[in-house]
C-alpha cells in the first residue's frame, strides 16, 4: 500500500484496503496539545473528571498540570486505523493506556501489519498501532483487526 | 476496595441516540477531517447507509450515565482508579439516526501484584451496545485498576502494571 494514499484521499469505498505484513500507514503528528484539546474533547465524550481540565485540581492531586483522557489521544489513533484500513473494515479496535499526555506535548500515531491470514473465508490483517511522545514515551499501545484485501 | 462478589454485577443501562452534531463533535475533537462524519453523500461513498460514528464514539454515552454514582455503587475508590485498556468488538455499523442502549455489568476482578509491589485490583466491565432494531451493535471492555495508594502523575508508572 502506498503510504501516503490513505491520508490524502478522504473518500473511499467499503473495499478492504490492500495490506501485506510488515505495511505501515504514513504517521500522523498532532501537537503540541493544548488545553483546548483537551476541554474540546472534554465536551466531545463526557469526561469532566476535573483533573482534566482545572490546572488548580490537577496540582492538588500531585500532578504537574492537567493531562489529557487516554481516550483523547486513543481516538485521535482511531482516525490512522479508519483512513489506513477503511471504517467499514474494522473489527476490533483495542487501547491500552501506557502512559500520560501533557500539555504541550508532540504526539506520533504510527503504525504496522503484524500478522495476514485467512479466516472463515476472509483476509484479516491484526496491526498495531502507537501513540508516542515527543520524549520517545509511548503512551498508547493498540492493536486493530480488520478485514483486508 | 473492589472483590470477586461483584462478578456479574449489572451497573446500569441508558439509552441514547446517535445525533449527527455530536458525532461532528466528536470527530473534530479528534482532528478527524474525514468527510464521512460531516457529510452524508461522502459517507455514503465510503459504503455507509448514513453518516457512521467514529470507532470510539461508544464512549459519548458518559453523557447519559452517573458514572460517578456507578462507580461508587461498586464500592471502586474514585482517587485510587486508572483506567488501563479499552477495546471495543464491531458488530453492526453505528449510524446518526441509531437509537443505542448501552448495559454495562462487571465481568471479572482479579488481584494482581504491581510492578513496583502493592497490589492492585483489576475490574473488568463490558458494556454491550444495541441498537433501534436489538441487534448487537458493538461491545466494549473496560479494565479499571485500582492501586493500593492513591494515584500520583508525577510518578506514574506503566499502568498495566507489566
Amino acid at each position: 500500500m502506498e503510504p501516503e494514499a490513505p491520508l490524502v484521499e478522504h473518500v473511499r469505498t467499503a473495499t478492504p484496503a490492500s495490506v501485506s505484513e510488515g505495511d505501515e500507514p504514513e504517521p500522523i503528528t498532532v501537537g503540541p496539545v493544548s488545553r483546548t484539546h483537551i476541554v474540546r474533547y472534554a465536551g466531545a465524550g463526557g469526561d469532566f473528571n476535573p483533573i482534566h481540565h482545572d490546572d488548580e485540581f490537577a496540582r492538588a492531586a500531585g500532578m504537574p498540570s492537567v493531562f489529557a483522557m487516554g481516550l483523547m489521544q486513543g481516538g485521535m489513533l482511531g482516525r490512522l486505523v479508519g483512513d489506513w484500513l477503511g471504517r467499514a473494515n474494522v473489527r476490533s479496535y483495542s487501547i491500552r493506556f501506557t502512559g500520560q499526555v501533557w500539555p504541550g506535548d508532540e504526539l506520533r500515531l504510527s503504525g504496522r501489519a503484524e500478522r495476514v491470514y485467512e479466516q472463515d473465508g476472509e483476509r484479516l490483517a491484526d496491526c498495531s498501532f502507537a501513540v508516542t511522545r515527543q520524549t520517545g514515551e509511548v503512551a498508547i499501545e493498540a492493536r486493530a483487526t480488520a478485514r483486508v484485501a | 476496595m473492589a472483590d470477586e462478589s461483584l462478578i456479574g454485577r449489572e451497573l446500569d443501562e441508558v439509552r441514547f441516540p446517535v445525533e449527527r452534531g455530536k458525532v461532528r463533535e466528536f470527530a473534530e475533537a479528534l482532528l478527524d477531517p474525514d468527510p464521512v462524519y460531516t457529510d452524508e453523500a461522502a459517507a455514503r461513498a465510503a459504503g455507509f447507509d448514513g453518516i457512521p460514528a467514529p470507532l470510539t464514539y461508544a464512549v459519548a454515552a458518559m453523557h447519559w450515565r452517573d458514572q460517578t454514582g456507578a462507580y461508587e455503587d461498586l464500592g471502586l475508590d474514585l482517587p485510587r482508579i486508572l483506567h488501563g485498556e479499552v477495546s471495543f468488538e464491531y458488530h453492526a455499523p453505528v449510524l446518526v439516526g441509531d437509537e443505542l442502549t448501552a448495559r454495562r455489568r462487571v465481568a471479572d476482578v482479579r488481584k494482581r501484584e504491581g510492578r513496583r509491589g502493592g497490589r492492585m485490583t483489576l475490574v473488568t466491565i463490558e458494556t454491550e451496545i444495541t441498537n433501534q432494531r436489538g441487534e448487537l451493535a458493538l461491545r466494549e471492555t473496560d479494565t479499571l485498576i485500582e492501586t493500593e495508594q492513591r494515584t500520583d502523575g508525577a510518578t506514574q508508572q506503566r499502568t498495566d502494571g507489566a
